[in-house]
């Protein structure tokens, strides 16, 4: 939607450009006088939209940390070693890592969809902090290159 | 000196020798970096058939043509900028040309050497080649790995000396710093305009923002590149992954931006050409647009590790904030300044001019896919996926490489004094602009369904979007060789002498 208006609005101007032409000068302050207000609204949704989205940070708190069941993930070419298992409506926190090079942890719903994803890496362990909130089968693929077979690369887990 | 672009470009077809060695130049970086991009282009659209299910490509196979696609299109699309850039700097102060060609042919040598790796060696550890992929499970010979960190480094070697040559250039004809970044424009205007001083001219900034984040960049591919040629000849050497992958992608994501920011001197010099008396000149808006520009391209590549919650807690916050940041010079001055350029203008309309300005478009709506991408709340759904594939090659495609031909346009359109009939500029647009789109919303769509990137075979619903995102592709390709056709008919026209010596 955003880049229809965006598309819209250049596609207007540049039909204004086709008619008769109006002297640089005659244009240019309220030119600016717009561009000033097109600044400090692009700065206000800016600032909001920032300040909204701190929340949903996936980086774990302390609390979180402590409050949760942990489970380890490692990752491998071209495989996921990883719970069958795992809780619903449960706080976890999947501690992930990989034992040769960098891998993604991307994990889908039943219905497909992609509900969270964190970095395996060698010699780091990433925790990702999670509830998953609908039972069934879930799907773990592979979200970073990892070499010849990185797309077959997937696991799974249920939910319950 | 001048300091409007329209009075730029009056100086800029002198047919003075050195301006025809700065011409045949600019064309050898233009040329071979769109020769390089043209190649890339189709071989692009071989790997979007195969996940398409329309042929098979063998996984190695696959994943070598990936990695040789990403290295040589950023190779390709940075000579582009560079030949443009190089070229328009000679308009204000000498460069020397040999120094242009040792540099132009070192890229090159890299870009063969890369090519050799892939093709020959079957390297594919991406562009990215994050540690430890280049050294662990690798379906290539261990002198593959060696090639491609040796072609990667004549690259950035190359790459290097532009920069130096570059922000040389700048800081000896416009002051120092202080003079390049038009620093008392900005705090003292006033007194400023009482020394009779003018600024640099706008493309000006483009080239030392290319240079300095161009030099940052450079330095950290630099660093990584020997750091991984060192682990390459002695594999008990350690490194950290996390280090690597940070020194990675401050090189490729800051590379990468700077294609974008390099081609744009061409919307500056060539697009006022095409309005009824309007000008593009330097004002301390425009000044401070660069600043933030230099400062938050540098910063920004940190949403590329969003998800190594590894990663010091600050630096992801700034990454969300500084990339924001980095969306406000062309939002507001560069995009919003060309279209008030644009508006009732009394402008024509040729292909350089419609190359230019949908340029911007591309580059805008490139942008908003990249905005959500670098907001961590969606980075979790996007991160990987083909949202990331859509939104760079927006801005890559229908961008930065429609500054490009718009420039290379604008360049044959002055010299012949003609232009494009009107069919062929329908034709162009159903294909570039039209195509260009369809093969576009195909990575979009694929994207917000989360399905993932660089995958040999897509999970559904990836192959059947695919199937239908490479029609897009096609279709762009017949555009795109229509421009390459006729480009090639005005350039045979004989020279206009009446602009030339304007």
């Amino acid at each position: 939607m955003l880049a229809a208006v965006a598309i819209g609005t250049l596609v207007a101007v540049a039909r204004t450009a086709q008619g008769p032409a109006v002297e640089q000068a005659t244009i240019q302050n309220p030119g600016y006088r717009l561009r000033s207000i097109w600044f400090r609204g692009l700065a206000v949704v800016a600032v909001i939209g920032f300040l909204l989205s701190l929340p949903a940070f996936p980086y774990y708190t302390r609390s979180q940390l402590a409050s949760s069941q942990h489970y380890p993930v490692t990752a491998l070419q071209f495989a996921f070693a990883m719970p069958a298992v795992l809780p619903i409506d449960t706080p976890i926190v999947l501690d992930v890592t990989a034992t040769d090079v960098n891998h993604g942890v991307g994990i889908y719903d039943p219905d497909g969809r992609i509900v969270a994803q964190v970095q395996a890496m060698p010699g780091y362990t990433n925790s990702l902090s999670l509830m998953l909130k609908k039972p069934g089968q879930y799907v773990v693929l592979c979200l970073e290159y990892c070499g010849i077979a990185h797309h077959l690369m997937r696991a799974g887990f249920e939910v319950r | 000196m001048s300091n409007t672009t329209a009075q730029f470009v009056r100086t800029a077809y002198r047919d003075s020798a050195s301006d025809q060695t700065a011409k045949r130049i600019m064309w050898l970086y233009i040329g071979s970096g769109l020769t390089l991009v043209g190649v890339m282009v189709v071989v692009g659209l071989g790997m979007r058939m195969a996940q398409g299910g329309m042929h098979t490509f063998q996984p190695g196979l696959f994943y070598s043509l990936m990695t040789l696609h990403g290295s040589a299109m950023m190779v390709g699309m940075a000579l582009c900028g560079m030949g443009l850039l190089w070229y328009l700097f000679t308009q204000e102060g000498p460069l020397n040309p040999t120094t242009a060609i040792v540099a132009c042919a070192l890229i090159l040598v890299g870009a063969v050497l890369v090519a050799i790796s892939a093709l020959v060696g079957g390297f594919g550890a991406a562009w990215t080649f994050l540690y430890p992929l280049p050294f662990v499970g690798t379906y290539w010979p261990s002198w593959a790995t060696g090639v491609f960190l040796a072609g990667i480094a004549c690259v950035v070697l190359g790459w290097t000396i532009w920069c130096l040559q570059m922000l040389g250039g700048v800081l000896t004809r416009y002051g120092g710093l202080r003079g390049a970044f038009a620093w008392d424009l900005v705090w003292s205007p006033k007194k400023f305009a009482a020394t009779g001083q003018k600024p640099p001219p706008p493309q000006a900034f483009a080239v030392l923002v290319s240079a300095v984040d161009g030099l940052l960049a450079g330095s950290a591919g630099m660093l990584v590149g020997v750091a991984l040629f060192a682990r390459w000849l002695n594999p008990a050497l350690p490194l950290d992954p996390l280090w690597v992958k940070n020194l990675t992608y401050i090189f490729g994501h800051t590379l990468a931006n700077l294609t974008i920011y390099m081609p744009l001197a061409a919307v500056y010099v060539a697009l006022p050409r095409y309005t009824h008396h309007r000008h593009w000149h330097t004002s301390a808006v425009l000044a401070v647009a660069w600043w933030a520009t230099l400062a938050f391209v540098a910063i920004a590549y940190f949403h590329h590790l969003y998800m190594d919650f590894a990663q010091p807690r600050a630096v992801q916050y700034i990454g969300e904030a500084a990339s924001y940041l980095a969306a406000f010079p062309p939002a507001v001055v560069t995009v919003f300044g060309g279209a008030l350029l644009v508006y009732r203008s009394g402008f024509r309309w040729t292909l350089g001019s419609m190359f230019l300005y949908v340029g911007m478009i591309g580059w805008v709506v490139g942008g908003i896919g990249a905005l959500l991408d670098v907001t961590v709340a969606f980075n979790i759904y996007f991160h990987n996926t083909l949202w990331v594939v859509a939104h760079f090659h927006t801005y890559l495609l229908e961008g930065a490489l429609l500054f490009v031909l718009g420039w290379v346009f604008y360049c044959l359109e002055e010299r012949s004094g003609a232009t494009s009939s009107r069919a062929v500029r329908t034709l162009v647009s159903l294909g570039v602009f039209g195509g260009g789109a369809w093969l576009l919303l195909g990575w979009y769509l694929a994207g917000a369904q989360g399905v993932p990137r660089r995958y040999a075979l897509q999970p559904a619903p990836g192959m059947e979007i695919g199937w239908w995102a490479s029609l897009g592709g096609i279709i762009l390709v017949v555009g795109l060789i229509m421009c390459g056709i006729e480009a090639i008919r005005l350039a045979r026209r004989p020279a206009h002498r009446e602009v030339s010596a304007a």
